[in-house]
């Protein structure tokens, strides 16, 4: 199966939604940590299953190992909101969170679920919320443990052959705090999408 | 006589969006700036008394417009269109010399009513 590119009005479209959106995503989490929170401009590509390791690999930066956060979400979009944290950023993030400065693992990992959720909660939301629509979240999971970017997406396990690929970083204003924020949608919900952004650009 | 003003965004989207929304009947003769060069040109040229201002923008971001025209003197007035709406962004550009700040997405009630604040309209 091949799919249709978006065409440049709606990649454009795409980049202004998401960039609102991630602009509450940012609001949320600066208000959690009481902290200024450096945001990125998004970046798109449709990608095959094949490609997409090795773009994700050069979307982000820092080679340590990560932490990946996942939560689905569907009903009017469908996709899947992965948020990958460097490793390295994490304590600092703790320290902001009033979590107590010796990190256990389980602390740790409660600890980026409840961030992973702030992001792709307000994020898919406000992406949702421009289209004027509800989403349903499935709860978030931690997807990969501190280990190499290439080890989390593997593609022989992955459902579909194309995939959007939307991506936006959060960091934390002086700490080494780094996330990434990947939004894969496979080709139906690339066609919900489709007819979402073009429903959005007739109402102009 | 018309009042230049500038739209600088890296969306063209988002250009048109801000064009929809100025206050109907307002005498503008507008210039379109994809990134901060492109809006310093404007700036430099005399097209911008008003430049609405995006912040995170490729090239050169809004931020970085802010320092420059401080630099020059800032002969205009800056309102930072923004999806970017933290408490300390807010702070941030306002300390830079902008003069007022709206959250994206934009709507005209939103920008009249500083145009009105400021007596611009």
């Amino acid at each position: 199966m091949s799919i249709a590119p978006l065409t440049s009005d709606q990649t454009d479209a795409l980049q202004e939604i998401v960039n609102i959106a991630m602009g509450q995503a940012g609001d949320s989490l600066a208000r959690t940590l009481d902290v200024f929170v450096e945001l990125s401009v998004p970046r798109i590509r449709l990608v095959h299953v094949s490609e997409i390791i090795k773009t994700v690999y050069g979307m982000v930066d820092d080679r340590e190992v990560v932490t990946a956060v996942r939560q689905s979400f569907y009903d009017n979009l469908n996709g899947e909101a992965i948020v990958l944290f460097g490793s390295s950023g994490c304590l600092d993030l703790a320290v902001l969170m009033g979590y107590a400065s010796e990190l256990s693992t389980s602390g740790e990992q409660e600890l980026l679920l409840d961030v992973g959720n702030v992001l792709i909660g307000a994020c898919i939301g406000g992406i949702g919320a421009q289209f004027g629509v509800d989403l349903s979240f499935s709860p978030p999971s931690i997807m990969a443990e501190r280990v190499v970017l290439e080890t989390v997406l593997v593609p022989e396990k992955l459902p579909w052959e194309y995939s959007l690929l939307v991506e936006v970083n959060f960091g934390l204003e002086n700490s080494d705090f780094k996330s990434h924020l990947l939004i894969l949608m496979a080709e139906d919900g690339i066609e919900s999408l489709r007819q979402s952004l073009e429903r959005f650009m007739a109402a102009l | 006589m018309s009042t230049p003003i500038t739209i600088v965004d890296d969306s063209s989207l988002s250009r048109k969006l801000m064009i929809k929304s100025l206050p109907p009947g307002w005498d503008v003769e507008i210039t379109q700036a994809a990134n901060g060069v492109e809006a310093l040109e404007a700036y430099r040229t005399g097209k911008a008394d008003v430049m609405f201002l995006d912040l995170t923008m490729p090239v050169m971001d809004g931020y970085a417009v802010l320092e420059n025209l401080k630099r020059e003197g800032m002969n205009s007035f800056v309102i930072v269109v923004s999806a970017d709406i933290q408490p300390k962004a807010q702070e941030r550009v306002q300390s830079l010399g902008a003069m007022a700040f709206i959250k994206k997405p934009v709507s005209t009630e939103q920008v009249t009513k500083i145009l009105k604040d400021y007596g611009i309209l």
